[in-house]
């Protein structure tokens, strides 16, 4: 779920609200991604990550943290998608028993910020970054 | 004695006895409960040796070696298991045998193939601490 403290509507169009963040060095390299096709699996991932390492939640934030590192380390060539996909795995075991957890009113969020992130990870965001090394 | 005398002195001293089994058994808890964090120390420590020792770029794959350390860790770990004295500490130790699994899995296959980098080495063992870490709730 998009929370309206990220995503605002203007004139039907979704805008992102500006972030005082720094780009990183996973941003830069998703914002060289210009296939539509693919344009808003990295919009969604990005919007995501960064509610993520904003969260209250230090494992939430651990989760999003360790991630990005992780897809960097891809991006870099100093894993590969067997190490990446072994991490996510690991990420997913530890993660499960936190969002089982929590109050059902946050569940659905934890799970979006925690579970369905690693998962567009894995399927949408490294298949891209495989492509640009 | 006094009827009354008696009654107080029964009553007081069923009291102590009470008291003193909720104290023993705090103190036998607590002691427990150390032992068991020793143990999942124990457990950390063998499994990050075990990455130490196979997760080495350029080094050559051993198998007989590596299944030699991959049949202590799996000893250790149904030792662990079953000697634990919480049970509700059991399934956390089963999780901790799962990654072990997992990791021994995965090192297998990218030492066989001489496909370690110094970053696996290391996130490897990120995780390993930070699932160990979770276990003892911290």
């Amino acid at each position: 779920m998009l929370t309206r403290s990220t995503i605002m509507p203007s004139a039907g169009k979704t805008k992102r609200k500006k972030s005082s963040r720094k780009r990183s060095e996973l941003d830069s390299a998703l914002d060289q991604v210009t296939d539509e096709s693919v344009a808003a699996s990295m919009k969604e991932f990005q919007d995501l990550l960064a509610q993520a390492k904003g969260d209250t939640s230090e494992l939430i934030r651990q989760n999003a943290q360790e991630l990005e590192e992780r897809l960097v380390l891809l991006k870099q060539k100093k894993i590969d998608k067997e190490d990446f996909n072994f991490f996510v795995e690991n990420q997913k075991r530890d993660l499960r028993v936190f969002v089982d957890s929590q109050p059902a009113q946050s569940q659905e969020r934890a799970e979006k910020l925690t579970l369905h992130i690693l998962e567009i990870a894995a399927t949408k965001i490294v298949p891209v970054l495989i492509m640009m090394i | 004695m006094n009827p009354n005398a008696a009654k107080d002195l029964i009553v007081r001293n069923a009291f102590l006895c009470a008291a003193a089994v909720v104290i023993t058994s705090c103190g036998t808890a607590t002691f427990s409960k150390t032992g068991s964090d020793a143990q999942i120390e124990s457990l950390r420590n063998f499994e990050l040796a075990f990455i130490d020792e196979f997760a080495v770029p350029g080094k050559r794959f051993n198998a007989a070696a590596f299944d030699t350390k991959l049949n202590q860790g799996n000893a250790k770990f149904q030792q662990a298991i079953s000697d634990e004295k919480f049970t509700a500490r059991r399934p956390v130790l089963v999780d901790l045998k799962g990654q072990f699994d997992a990791d021994a899995a995965h090192l297998r296959s990218k030492a066989s193939r001489g496909k370690v980098t110094p970053a696996l080495a290391s996130e490897m063992k990120k995780d390993v601490n930070k699932i160990y870490d979770h276990a003892l709730g911290r």
